[in-house]
């Protein structure tokens, strides 16, 4: 088992003002080697071959060990590399724009290991911290075979015994429950249950004895074929009290909590879905003949192409400030991790439709076009909108806070917290605190609340500069819309039972007006530095910031997916728009990037045309 | 059990009408001494109480509060002590 360094590729010289954790990102794709070269470990064939046979990748798995990706797992003050959760997120990317089953079977370490370093149980995250990056898996079990998302109906109990606890129970539908040595599990501790019945239980398979516990067989899935999801038996399986982490009774919370983190990084694998998906249809509509011409020279391909691009570079937007906010606005997290792993993976899922609709017969085939990779990823994408908190359970957490939501948007309180290094990409972040993560805001959304003074802001800007007025318009749109929406659901009162189908919708409407305030912040923060950058035709003009607030706005109005043909009002507008956009993608895809707001070449190096 | 102060009284009160509006029941279906969840109302959905009571009483509260004094009995006599306390 090799691992390829291709450190000797040609540096691209053309990367002056590259963000760290984009460059870090970059390093790993480069090292695993062309994914393109069917040799390497780390190929789209060898993908392809593993995923017929519903194969784990194990090594895979070993050599991402070895180039050390446990790492960035560990937080820094535990040993590990981990002080920055943008480089976490850049490596997921960049490992999920390549195959889904592996970013999702190597990540689930953080997913069951983030419980145990949030918790502030300073001993255990050191025992586990050892154990991670010495390449030990970590698997996180919540759910169960006849509870789902209803993780607080769990059944699985651990009643104290001697000195320690005693564990019995299932879990089920667990990521690398089988191949995982350690397991966090949320176990009953009260017989009554409730918010405050609940404990997490850190379990080290290689400590228990023999006969107390047993795998479930791995579940035959439609993607992510070769991932490990099967189950675990736990039967009078003897643990010690210092296995308990955040206190007995502190489960619920400990999860909840965590899940703020580890949904912001979920959103991750869909951008890095949404690059292969995207670099695909580029590349066949570039090479397909019809009609005398390619594809890609005709009008409603264009069109298509620069309407997923803009939607990638929306989900990008929202995901680099969502992740910046778990350093940056902690205690608000709870709103900005549901946004974003409710968005993220719901766009890119109809990235993923439309330009499979593009790619036509090609997107069907199991091996005849680019191994078929364009089923495999969308069958593989399917996933990351279903785990670690579905679309729904995202919503709805949205919909209880509806009335702290509006509260604070409509008539802020005196709390100003400090925005500029959220969204400006050259501040260094202040180091995430998880003392900070609360269950719920106590000011709603700081991000959805910068709106009004953003718009001002752009306003100004655009006095200067007249290629900003159709962005500043629709800024001012976004505005108005954020307000109406803010009005209507000032008074919902919905309890999971009898949540009105209405205010879902709503949660969707708040996703995409938090999105396009998240965006606006960052441009208007970040520009001027990105400007001078080799993206900075991306940047210039408002460029993406006036293609991501149309896409906003579009789905507002629809009620679901961009529809793809122009209106007629402002037809010319909207059609200077998607050539200029078309522009940049095609030039992303040439010089071999990543299709991304900031520099980022991809292993494959530059497509030669 | 101690005598109801008319301040717990009051927060009481306010509760149950809180209650009735959120779970769509009337006031005097609403038993003070059965848990939150038992209404129907999810871990989730207590966890946005809190910020509705700060909003009428101008306390600080920690959003689990509900979590951890489950019926209108427990709360409000929590919200008595977190009164005189300033916060919590």
């Amino acid at each position: 088992m090799v691992t390829t360094p291709r450190r000797s590729a040609p540096a691209q010289l053309d990367w002056p003002l590259p963000h760290p954790s984009w460059e870090l990102g970059a390093r790993l794709d480069r090292e695993l080697g062309d994914p393109a070269d069917d040799a390497g470990v780390h190929s789209y064939q060898e993908s392809i071959r593993l995923d017929e046979g519903e194969e784990f990748p194990a090594e895979q798995l070993a050599a991402l060990d070895l180039w050390g990706l446990p790492e960035y797992y560990v937080p820094a003050q535990y040993g590990g590399r981990l002080t920055d959760y943008q480089d976490l997120s850049q490596l997921i990317r960049m490992l999920a724009r390549r195959d889904l089953t592996v970013a999702i079977a190597h990540g689930k370490t953080f997913l069951g290991a983030a419980p145990v370093f949030l918790s502030g149980d300073h001993a255990a995250a050191r025992r586990l911290a050892r154990l991670v990056r010495r390449g030990a898996r970590v698997s996180l079990g919540l759910t169960e075979r006849t509870h789902g998302s209803d993780i607080l109906a769990g059944e699985l109990t651990a009643e104290h015994h001697g000195d320690g606890l005693r564990l019995n129970g299932e879990k089920w539908l667990i990521n690398n429950a089988t191949r995982g040595r350690l397991l966090s599990l949320l176990t009953r501790t009260s017989p009554t249950g409730g918010p405050r019945g609940f404990s997490l239980v850190l379990v080290d398979k290689d400590e228990l004895p023999d006969g107390t516990y047993r795998h479930l067989p791995k579940l035959r899935t439609l993607g992510i074929r070769g991932a490990d999801i099967s189950g675990v038996v736990l039967q009078d399986a003897p643990v010690g009290a210092d296995a308990v982490v955040g206190g007995v009774g502190g489960g619920a919370e400990l999860v909840l909590r965590t899940l703020q983190v580890t949904r912001t990084l979920c959103p991750a694998l869909s951008l890095g879905a949404a690059d292969h998906a995207l670099r695909l249809a580029v590349g066949f509509a570039q090479e397909r003949e019809l009609y005398g011409r390619t594809l890609a020279e005709l009008p409603l391909t264009r069109h298509t192409l620069a309407g997923a691009y803009a939607d990638l570079l929306l989900c990008e937007a929202l995901n680099t400030v969502a992740v910046r906010s778990i350093h940056a606005l902690t205690s608000e997290l709870g709103v900005t991790a549901a946004v974003a792993k409710y968005l993220v993976p719901s766009v890119v899922d109809d990235i993923v439709a439309e330009l499979g609709a593009l790619l036509g017969a090609r997107s069907f085939l199991a091996d005849h076009y680019a191994h078929g990779r364009y089923q495999k990823l969308a069958r593989d994408h399917r996933i990351v909108g279903i785990f670690d908190g579905n679309t729904m359970v995202n919503l709805y957490s949205l919909v209880v806070q509806f009335r702290a939501l509006a509260r604070s948007f409509l008539a802020p309180a005196d709390h100003r917290p400090r925005l500029a290094s959220l969204f400006d990409l050259e501040r260094r972040l202040p180091e995430f605190d998880p003392a900070q993560l609360v269950l719920v805001s106590r000011y709603g959304s700081s991000i959805m609340g910068t709106l009004p003074a953003a718009l001002a802001e752009l306003r100004a800007e655009a006095v200067d500069r007249p290629a900003l007025a159709r962005a500043a318009e629709l800024a001012e749109e976004l505005d108005r819309t954020a307000r109406e929406l803010h009005e209507r659901i000032a008074t919902c009162t919905s309890t999971v039972g009898d949540a009105a189908p209405s205010s879902f919708e709503d949660a969707r409407r708040y996703s995409l007006c938090f999105a396009g305030a998240a965006a606006l912040g960052l441009w208007l923060h970040s520009h001027r530095a990105a400007e001078c950058g080799p993206t900075g035709e991306l940047w210039r003009d408002g460029l993406w910031l006036e293609a991501v607030l149309d896409r906003v706005l579009r789905r507002q109005a629809l009620g679901g997916p961009a529809r793809r043909s122009a209106p007629a009002a402002g037809g010319a507008t909207e059609a200077d728009l998607s050539e200029r956009l078309e522009a940049r993608l095609i030039e992303q895809y040439q010089r071999g990037s990543l299709f991304s707001l900031l520099p980022c070449p991809v292993a494959e190096g530059p497509v030669s045309c | 059990m101690p005598a109801v102060t008319p301040l717990e009284a009051e927060y009481r009160d306010w509760l149950v009408t809180r209650l009735s509006g959120y779970l769509r029941r009337p006031e005097n279906d609403i038993n003070v001494c059965i848990p939150f969840s038992e209404y129907g109302m999810d871990s989730v959905a207590a966890l946005s109480l809190f910020g509705d009571i700060e909003d009428a009483f101008g306390l600080y509260l920690e959003p689990t509060v509900a979590w951890d004094y489950p019926t209108i009995e427990a709360l409000a006599r929590f919200l008595v002590r977190a009164g005189k306390d300033g916060e919590l």
